[in-house]
């Protein structure tokens, strides 16, 4: 493997993430009757909004205190405190969001001054406010996400009762994934709390009449006992401590704290369940072993077409990391590996995970997408990630299978199914048809430039690759 | 179904006192009856209010600049902004030459917290470096977002270095989010450079063709532009420069050799048509390609003004051929849609041109209004002179150009002018008050709330505004038809987008999807029983 830990240029060509408080939002839309407002100028609630309404087909309300030129020079008090009489008074939420974008925390606002103000002058004793400062400038949406779901922890959970259930925090995953977990947890009778819960809230049922709080998201009483759980299943092996609400839980309450990988093929979730009966002594549930047994199959199946696979991988760190784990246990031997995050213990992760790979793999962190593009030229056949990978389909003609977010360009992002065994055997399906159709397109081409025109063009693998590119 | 005063002041009431005071300013029950009826527009949004509206940078990069084709945008700030406009208005460009488009790329100077701390003036003039080194654009622009405007790198001075060191255009744009109150500042701030530095720098002295326009405020979403090119290239029009969809840098350099400049969205781009006047003395027309019959009227008032026989026939025998074509196609899906009634909420003008070929689909538009227009775009350009300028207007840079000494040419003489002024649009911008029926509603910067409440009002059969609010809508079992970017269909200008647009709102109405909501059991008696003459025979 070799590494690529920071971009050479001072140029952000396609940029292959965005930033803080998207993450943010999506986090804080887990949370039962929740709403949030960014601190800052509108067009940062209002591009959001509609990246994140175009990827799950969903309304997403968000406030914003709209400061103005005037506000950047006096502060911004008057505004938030306003937006947030005209918020309260239109949603009742049961709890606030309040996220910084670039604009207030260029000019230093104290948000968490400026809401504790706010609710001792109004009276609002009994109404949770979550501040999260997520500079555009601090970090990508991957970070956003995490620190706003460490500062929900901060913010609500409490000392409790011990208790038995235990505590789930989850990458940012599609809610079809979130309610796959939700199902396992339920078959094996686990009590639990899952944060950020978005399975409701971000799609919903068809239903009337329409109400502008969707039901669903992780209840604040169960937050407020995630004190008092016997353990912590926390989805984030590649996490900073600064940003670890499972961390957080342990110093602050004692909560064990299991990481984990987030369970996509066979090792992570195996590994997810082994964790999970040893906390619980339950046993996993014949159901799940028959999945565990149909997953294993397909892979067979399967495996004399995807070892013709050789993927380019990008995303948020902990979706990459279980991507590539799949890649790997099935022959799909990574090229690219990229993710726009400067992320450390990724790159140290993934190390460990290519020792063995037959394939050069180039790991890139603050990645974009025109040195993911030059990397990928010629080595690789099927690209894994968020609709802003179709110029690698368009221009390398590398066929895009969409995983994560956003996914812009098709429908359906919302329902992706890729988390455990059923999951990754969907994933799987998907990978694999994804090369064969690919070959299909290619075939007669293929053979006639190698029989009739003696060009025998194969993918550079084994030999090449990964060495330092000149872009 | 009308709604009166009365149920306007039930709806405002449930908003706290001071919202509900300056909400009421923003909205209008139309009535012809009263001498003028003055309505709020571009002054600053509620917080908290969930409204549509976007930032100045969005007006600026976003929409003005965006679609320039041969020219790279940088944009310098931290990511998101430079994210959040990559392709997602759907302004399409195409180019002779492939590697003079950069339309789809997104290029950021991607500031970190040390660029914040020691600002990142070094980091761009680098970047500016690799900008040429990789794409050897035609020309760049740099537009900031908020945090550089706050921390004070000298975007101007970075610009002009990197312009003598390289040799083309770098324009930089101060266009930071919290600027003015709208996506309107923006448009602003672009309009402004691209007149001082883009246009009129071309060495052309005379049109390559004949009737030479410009296509102004027209951002070719879906292809629009490419329709209306067609109508116009079809007629015998020259069409020198297109601001700014599919448009270039190397054509809006020569803009200035047109006889006539087209106005398509007023809002976005009057300032340019207004100085290109008194620069050049060539008039603008307010034009209308949305609708079949909006899309006639003015190609006849472009003959109009042109005032060449030849050219009128012409116009009249296109006129005929393409009606001939279109006309039957549009009158089956008329049909489906006929007596129904839309909300029609969006920018800066579509709001009031889509009513048109809502119209002749025989649909009524109960609603209208627009996102960031300002009093003139509702009430006509003749009260411009009452609006008073606040501080977030005033922090806008005005320009003054005068006549160029060498190229001002009156392109018709006074009389003549004055003449023609009284039959078409010359310089002129009605609004779109005036074409809306009594009682119907307008309402600028329509928000959420406002949205549910019309909706339960006046129950329109199909909504037409942005991403943000379809969701919402469709959630209440009603279409919707994104406006903005078309929900990837389009072009829905000229003929041929008046046929598509027919196509695909039929469509959203006739869609078998909306006969499945009321499920069956829905429709069944929860209990079911027999009544047996005689009484009950168990007690």
């Amino acid at each position: 493997m070799s590494r690529k830990a920071t971009n050479f240029r001072d140029v952000n060509e396609n940029p292959c993430n965005m930033c803080m408080p998207m993450g943010g939002i999506l986090a804080l839309k887990g949370l039962e009757n929740s709403m949030v407002i960014l601190h800052g100028s509108q067009g940062c609630a209002t591009y959001m909004r509609r990246h994140i309404a175009e990827h799950f087909n969903e309304p997403i309300d968000v406030a914003s205190s709209s400061l103005n030129e005037k506000g950047t020079v006096y502060g911004g008090e008057k505004n938030l405190k306003q937006g947030l009489d005209n918020m309260i008074k239109a949603y009742r939420p049961g709890v606030i969001g309040i996220l910084t974008t670039c604009l207030a925390d260029t000019i230093g606002e104290d948000i968490d001054r400026i809401s504790q103000d706010y609710l001792v002058e109004r009276g609002y004793t009994d109404l949770p406010v979550v501040t999260v400062n997520s500079p555009g400038y601090g970090g990508t949406h991957a970070e956003g996400y995490w620190l706003t779901l460490r500062r929900i922890v901060e913010k609500l959970a409490r000392k409790t009762e011990p208790h038995t259930g235990i505590n789930i925090f989850v990458p940012n995953i599609s809610p079809a994934d979130i309610r796959e977990i939700k199902r396992w947890l339920e078959l094996m009778q686990v009590s639990y709390t899952l944060l950020p819960d978005f399975s409701d809230t971000l799609d919903r049922p068809y239903q009337r009449p329409y109400r502008k709080m969707p039901e669903g998201g992780t209840p604040l009483a169960d937050i407020a006992a995630m004190g008092g759980a016997a353990a912590t299943l926390q989805l984030g092996v590649t996490l900073e401590d600064s940003m670890s609400p499972g961390r957080f839980l342990e110093t602050e309450f004692g909560v064990p704290l299991y990481n984990l990988p987030l369970p996509m093929g066979v090792t992570n979730t195996d590994l997810f369940f082994n964790q999970l009966t040893e906390i619980t002594g339950k046993k996993l549930p014949a159901e799940l072993q028959q999945e565990r047994g149909r997953l294993l199959d397909c892979m067979i199946d399967s495996h004399k077409y995807n070892g013709a696979g050789r993927s380019v991988i990008f995303g948020e760190p902990e979706n990459i990391y279980a991507v590539t784990r799949t890649c790997l246990e099935n022959g799909i031997y990574p090229v690219v590996i990229a993710t726009g995050s400067k992320n450390p213990q990724l790159v140290t992760l993934l190390e460990d995970l290519l020792t063995h790979s037959p394939v050069r793999c180039t790991v890139l962190t603050e990645a974009d997408f025109a040195t993911i593009r030059v990397l990928s030229r010629g080595k690789a056949n099927l690209a894994i990630g968020s609709s802003d990978g179709r110029y690698l389909s368009e221009r390398e003609d590398i066929p895009l299978v969409r995983y994560g977010f956003p996914i812009h360009d098709r429908t359906g992002g919302q329902r992706l199914l890729s988390v455990g065994y059923r999951g990754t055997t969907y994933f799987l399906d998907q990978l694999t048809n994804t090369l064969l159709e690919n070959k299909h397109k290619h075939y007669r081409k293929s053979i006639y430039q190698a029989f009739y025109l003696g060009i025998n063009k194969t993918l550079d693998s084994a030999e090449s690759g990964g060495e330092q590119h000149v872009l | 179904m009308a709604i009166n005063e009365k149920k306007l002041e039930e709806l405002l009431n449930q908003y706290p006192t001071k919202v509900k005071r300056n909400r009421k300013k923003h909205l209008i029950i139309k009535d012809s009856s009263l001498a003028h009826q003055e309505i709020e527009a571009n002054t600053r949004t509620i917080p908290g209010i969930i409204t549509n509206r976007g930032c100045a940078f969005a007006g600026c990069k976003g929409v003005v600049l965006g679609p320039l084709k041969d020219m790279v945008h940088i944009v310098h700030g931290p990511i998101g902004c430079a994210y959040y406009t990559w392709g997602t208005r759907r302004n399409k460009a195409k180019s002779d030459d492939p590697t003079k488009n950069f339309i789809n790329y997104c290029v950021s100077s991607d500031m970190q917290e040390s660029d914040i701390v020691f600002g990142g003036e070094k980091k761009l003039a680098r970047l500016i470096d690799e900008v040429m080194d990789i794409f050897q654009p035609n020309a760049i622009t740099i537009s900031a977002t908020c945090p550089v405007g706050l921390i004070g790198d000298d975007l101007q001075a970075v610009a002009k270095a990197a312009q003598e060191k390289h040799g083309v255009e770098i324009m930089a744009f101060n266009c930071e989010g919290y600027k003015g109150v709208s996506q309107s500042a923006g448009h602003h701030i672009a309009n402004n450079i691209l007149m001082e530095r883009v246009i009129g720098q071309g060495d052309w002295e005379e049109a390559p063709g004949k009737y030479p326009i410009n296509i102004l405020g027209e951002y070719n979403i879906g292809g629009d532009s490419w329709e209306v090119e067609r109508i116009l290239e079809e007629i015998g029009y020259t069409v020198v420069s297109v601001m700014t969809g599919d448009g270039s840098y190397e054509e809006l350099k020569n803009a200035h050799v047109a006889e006539l400049n087209l106005v398509q969205c007023h809002r976005s781009i009057n300032y340019i048509a207004e100085m290109l006047e008194t620069k050049y003395g060539t008039p603008w027309l307010k034009v209308n390609f949305i609708g079949v019959q909006s899309t006639i009227e003015t190609l006849r008032n472009m003959a109009l003004y042109f005032n060449d026989p030849a050219l009128t026939q012409k116009t009249e025998e296109v006129i005929a051929k393409e009606l001939a074509r279109t006309e039957p196609i549009i009158e089956q899906y008329k049909k489906i849609c006929e007596g129904k009634t839309a909300f029609c909420f969006v920018g800066g003008s579509r709001g009031h041109h889509y009513q048109g070929l809502f119209a002749e689909l025989g649909i009524e538009t109960v609603l209208a209004g627009y996102e960031f227009a300002h009093r003139d775009d509702y009430e006509g350009r003749d009260i411009i002179p009452e609006i008073k300028l606040d501080a977030d207007t005033k922090n806008i840079p005005e320009i003054h150009v005068s006549p160029d000494e060498r190229r001002f040419r009156l392109k018709l003489s006074p009389e003549r002018l004055a003449e023609m002024k009284k039959k078409i649009p010359l310089s002129n911008y009605q609004g779109m008050n005036i074409e809306m029926k009594d009682g119907t509603i307008i309402v600028d910067d329509l928000n959420h709330f406002e949205t549910e409440e019309f909706i339960k009002l006046l129950q329109p059969d199909i909504f037409s505004s942005g991403i943000k609010d379809k969701y919402v809508v469709q959630k209440m079992g009603i279409p919707s038809k994104q406006l903005h970017s078309y929900d990837y269909s389009g072009p829905y200008a000229g003929f041929n987008g008046a046929v598509k647009f027919a196509e695909d709102i039929a469509m959203s109405f006739a869609t078998p999807t909306w006969n499945f909501i009321t499920p069956p059991w829905k429709n069944k008696p929860l209990l079911e029983g027999t009544i047996v003459e005689g009484g009950c025979s168990v007690c």
